[in-house]
């Protein structure tokens, strides 16, 4: 099946639960949207999580070169610090705008949840129609690693718990960005 | 904390206040209008019943083997690092999660949404320890400060008013605040407890599933406290109820599908989270979080043996049941419920917080239905409230006076009906000429005085029958009439209407004397023994006649009949076929018209007159029978004009509006102000108890409006020929 109708379903779904989606071509694009965002929005520490020590180290070079602060991890040490976060996700599930991040690592559950913003990377050819469609991904990781810590994202996070009146962020992130990446970054 | 009434009296005194709430009251019934009003657009696409029915069979699979998926559950998770226990009651759950604070020298605990941990009243006792415990989600933490229990299961502090909260927060803030901006109040919770966070030593989660072939745990939130809580302290206990195991992760997804759907509308939630094993953690010894899961029994497996109460282990804590209930909507979650709310509350607390908190709340249920029809695992709430309280009685040894009379008088049917009869007479004087009776007697108090009540008819339909005049040469259809007690003895005249009508068409009437009382009432009232046998008199009264339908023009006795009867047939030795037979004639008056004659437009006169309609809830919900008596009203040259909640309950429940005469108005009150929005001429409804309550609440009001049963307007848009 194509994956454009995919997408712009996934990124339907998304909209629709507050989250932002855009489409970029290259990893280096991705980083640029992210450090601009910071920008934007006045913050200085940013995170990054999940991504191999060569992506890390152009994202320094990029944060350095626009004086930023890239947290060293691991990000414990800084968890009161972090504006803006970003990572790579495993999956997209299209049906309910779903992002689908396997977070063992404790530096990505850290970025995921203690950033303002989190931006979240989405190779398009991982977008999938439904969580049934890779129910049995999910459940080979759930049998077969030692530990694991796997999080579906559907938007910023959110409460209604005051008079049912929907709020944006609550202790989660309070703006999620998917970025949904046209050429899978190596 | 939290003081649920254990008897009727103070109950009564709770329930007055809680009405005089007006907050509560218009926040509310809100929500209970947007819930219902949303949930066709939440469900499209999806196929409600079936997965229901599906997750209902994986339930009950699940439900026998409990401990076999513990088991199995126990050797995965302890394989990946993580300790397993199991807490026999509240107590030792307690304990046990108060020993491992302990030992891993805990100072400040936070906790997520758990109600498994409501249920233990496990901060009271890990407060009382020492130990420092903070509430992370949003209307916990409210309900904290405030020291209150949940008022919802999904939104615990749904009863306060922004307002409310904003002085809250003040307090702890110790900050001028605006609370008509809801956000800013949301970012004080973000701020004040973000450090929290960041100190607690342990953190305190429930799950909503427990997957036993991989020993991993499902959590399904929104705000993104939970995720904190089990990954910045180095110790994670999860305290999860025994009926949260499933075999396998396909159950769960199942299950995940309706579960955010129907407790508050979104497809899913911000976050679902799976968790397995002893995760990294980098300020925990060898990196590795300290991982405890507590499993709570407190009463689960001796439910999953008991055949009849083992269906509420499905429960998955939607929260629907109460969204929807009109009781709920008017007393709120504190007056009906003691720590799990709504149906499913009237039920679980018997079982988990004893006799002494149910005694009161469990009678408060008009079995409108409403609950069934939305619960996410087909659990029969409302015939299971009834059994609790049948259940609450015997254990209390002591049977009201109700009980008492009805055991004695309903089996015998002659004695009942010469009280009836009786009743006529010492009506008499109160009722001078009209239908109604004009004062009360000084018995009843006067919160009863809310709608007018109809006198017991002077000649009863089995008496007026013996002279109609009911031949039919070459029938098209026999069918045989069960009247009910409605019917019968206080509105003879819509059987005859309904008699001379359906003539028209060829129908050949029989009525079998012998036929008494469905026995709902006596359900009702959890005398189960009368209601069994009067099922199989009635069973008995219809063997002799052929019949092609076994019709009525009571919505509630026809869904009694087709649902509870099968129940009991096997005691009386009847045969499970010979009963499906019998209850599979049985049919509502409309259906009847529409899909069996086909009555069609010309049989009847065009009037102008705009008709609203009231659907029983033992017709819409009991019989899923919604669109005949709309089509119905349209083919007899009537206009029907909808009006706001047709569906919802008029208050009435049988002796429920007796028993609470001031919820019964506040419901009858809404209802009517629907009605006359409508701007109809007529009211219509098809179930003589509905027109009862519908009937004295508008002659209460002095309305210009009519309410009649279907059949009576029916009779009177018939061409005369
Ligand atoms: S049957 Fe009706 S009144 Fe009773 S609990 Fe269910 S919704 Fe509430
Ligand atoms: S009983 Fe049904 S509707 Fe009520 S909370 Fe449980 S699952 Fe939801």
């Amino acid at each position: 099946m194509s994956q454009e109708p995919l997408a712009a379903l996934m990124a339907n779904k998304a909209k629709a639960v507050q989250a932002i989606v855009e489409e970029m071509t290259s990893l280096e694009d991705a980083f640029h949207y992210f450090l601009n965002l910071t920008q934007k929005q006045g913050g200085r520490h940013v995170a990054a999580a999940g991504f191999n020590s060569k992506e890390f180290e152009s994202l320094r070079s990029l944060c350095q070169h626009e004086s930023l602060n890239l947290l060293p991890p691991p990000l414990r040490g800084h968890a009161g610090k972090i504006h803006t976060a970003i990572t790579p996700v495993e999956w997209g599930l299209a049906n309910t705008g779903t992002l689908v991040l396997n977070s063992a690592s404790e530096d990505v559950r850290l970025a995921t949840m203690l950033a303002d913003t989190h931006v979240a990377l989405l190779p398009v050819s991982k977008i999938v129609p439904d969580v049934e469609s890779i129910e049995k991904d999910l459940d080979d990781i759930l049998k077969t690693e030692p530990a694991t810590y796997l999080a579906f994202i559907t938007g910023p996070s959110r409460t209604a718990d005051i008079e049912r009146v929907l709020a944006i962020g609550v202790h989660g992130p309070q703006a999620l960005h998917i970025l949904i990446m046209e050429n899978d970054a190596e | 904390m939290i003081k649920t009434a254990q008897n009727i009296k103070s109950y009564k005194k709770q329930l007055k206040e809680a009405l005089q709430d007006k907050f509560l009251g218009t926040a509310l019934n809100n929500f209970n209008k947007a819930y219902r009003e949303n949930r066709p657009g939440v469900y499209e696409g999806i196929e409600f019943e079936a997965i229901k029915r599906d997750i209902a069979q994986d339930k009950d699979a699940a439900i026998p083997r409990l401990l076999e998926l513990f088991e199995e559950f126990k050797s995965h998770a302890e394989e990946a690092g993580v300790t397993i226990h199991l807490a026999k009651d509240a107590h030792e759950a307690n304990q046990i999660i108060a020993r491992i604070a302990r030992d891993n020298a805990v100072k400040h605990i936070i906790k997520s949404k758990s109600m498994t941990a409501e249920e233990t009243y496990l901060n009271d006792h890990l407060e009382k320890k020492g130990f420092m415990v903070t509430e992370t989600d949003l209307g916990e933490w409210i309900i904290q400060l405030r020291h209150e229990g949940p008022s919802h299961m999904v939104m615990p502090a749904i009863h306060l008013s922004r307002y409310q909260v904003g002085d809250l927060f003040e307090k702890v803030t110790h900050q001028d605040l605006d609370a008509e901006d809801i956000d800013k109040l949301v970012k004080v919770a973000r701020k004040e407890l973000r450090p929290v966070f960041l100190k607690a030593d342990m953190g305190i989660s429930g799950a909503n599933f427990a997957i036993a072939d991989s020993g991993s745990l499902g959590l399904v939130t929104n705000e993104g406290n939970m995720r904190l809580v089990t990954t910045l302290p180095r110790v994670h206990v999860a305290l999860v109820g025994l009926d949260k195991l499933l075999p396998d992760l396909k159950s769960a997804l199942k299950i995940l599908k309706l579960l955010p759907r129907n407790a508050t509308g979104q497809a899913i939630t911000s976050y679902v989270t799976w968790i397995k094993g002893a995760n990294e953690c980098r300020n925990a010894p060898q990196e590795k979080k300290e991982m405890h899961i507590v499993f709570l029994d407190n009463g689960r497996l001796e439910l999953s043996k008991d055949r009849v109460f083992a269906e509420a282990l499905r429960c998955i804590r939607c929260g629907a049941c109460a969204n929807v209930c009109p009781i709920y909507s008017k007393v709120g979650g504190h007056k009906y419920g003691h720590v799990y709310i709504g149906a499913i509350g009237l039920i679980l607390t018997l079982f988990y917080h004893g006799k002494e908190n149910d005694r009161a709340i469990v009678k408060n249920c008009l079995n409108c239905q409403a609950c069934k029809a939305v619960c996410a695992v087909d659990i029969d709430l409302p015939f299971l409230i009834k059994k609790t309280l049948g259940a609450v009685m015997d254990e209390d040894g002591r049977k009201p006076i109700k009980n008492q009379l009805l055991s004695k008088v309903m089996p015998h049917r002659r004695l009942f009906h010469f009280l009836l009869r009786q009743a006529h007479l010492a009506q008499k004087p109160l009722a001078r000429k009209g239908p109604m009776i004009r004062h009360l007697p000084h018995f009843f108090e006067k919160q009863h005085g809310f709608r007018s009540l109809p006198v017991i008819a002077a000649k009863p339909f089995r008496d007026r029958w013996l002279n109609m005049d009911t031949g039919v040469k070459s029938p098209a259809y026999a069918v045989s009439f069960f009247a009910g007690c409605a019917v019968d003895f206080i509105y003879p005249e819509q059987a005859e209407a309904m008699i001379k009508l359906i003539k028209t068409w060829s129908v050949k009437v029989m009525f079998p004397e012998s036929q008494s009382c469905c026995g709902l009432p006596a359900l009702m009232a959890a005398e189960e023994e009368t209601a069994a046998k009067l099922a199989w008199q009635n069973y008995e009264a219809f063997q002799n006649t052929a019949s092609d339908y076994i019709l009525t023009i009571c919505a509630s006795c026809a869904s009694h009949i087709k649902h509870y009867y099968p129940k009991v047939a096997s005691q009386a030795g009847i045969s499970k076929t010979d009963m499906a037979i019998f209850v599979e004639k049985v049919i509502d008056f409309s259906s009847f018209m529409v899909n069996v004659l086909n009555v069609s437009a010309e049989a009847f006169t065009t009037g102008d007159k705009k008709v609203a309609y009231h659907a029983p809830c033992h017709l819409c919900r009991g019989l899923a029978v919604t669109e005949e008596p709309r089509k119905l009203i349209e083919i007899a040259g009537l206009t029907y004009v909808p009006s706001a909640d047709e569906e919802v309950c008029c208050g009435f429940g049988g002796s429920y509006s007796v028993d609470f005469p001031e919820i019964s108005a506040e419901i009858l009150g809404q209802k009517l102000d629907n009605v006359i929005q409508s701007n109809a001429d007529i009211l219509v409804t098809d179930c003589p108890g509905c027109v009862l309550q519908l009937r004295g609440g508008m002659h209460k009001r002095d309305s210009a409006m009519e309410v009649k049963h279907i059949s009576e307007v029916l009779s009177e848009q018939l061409k005369k020929c």
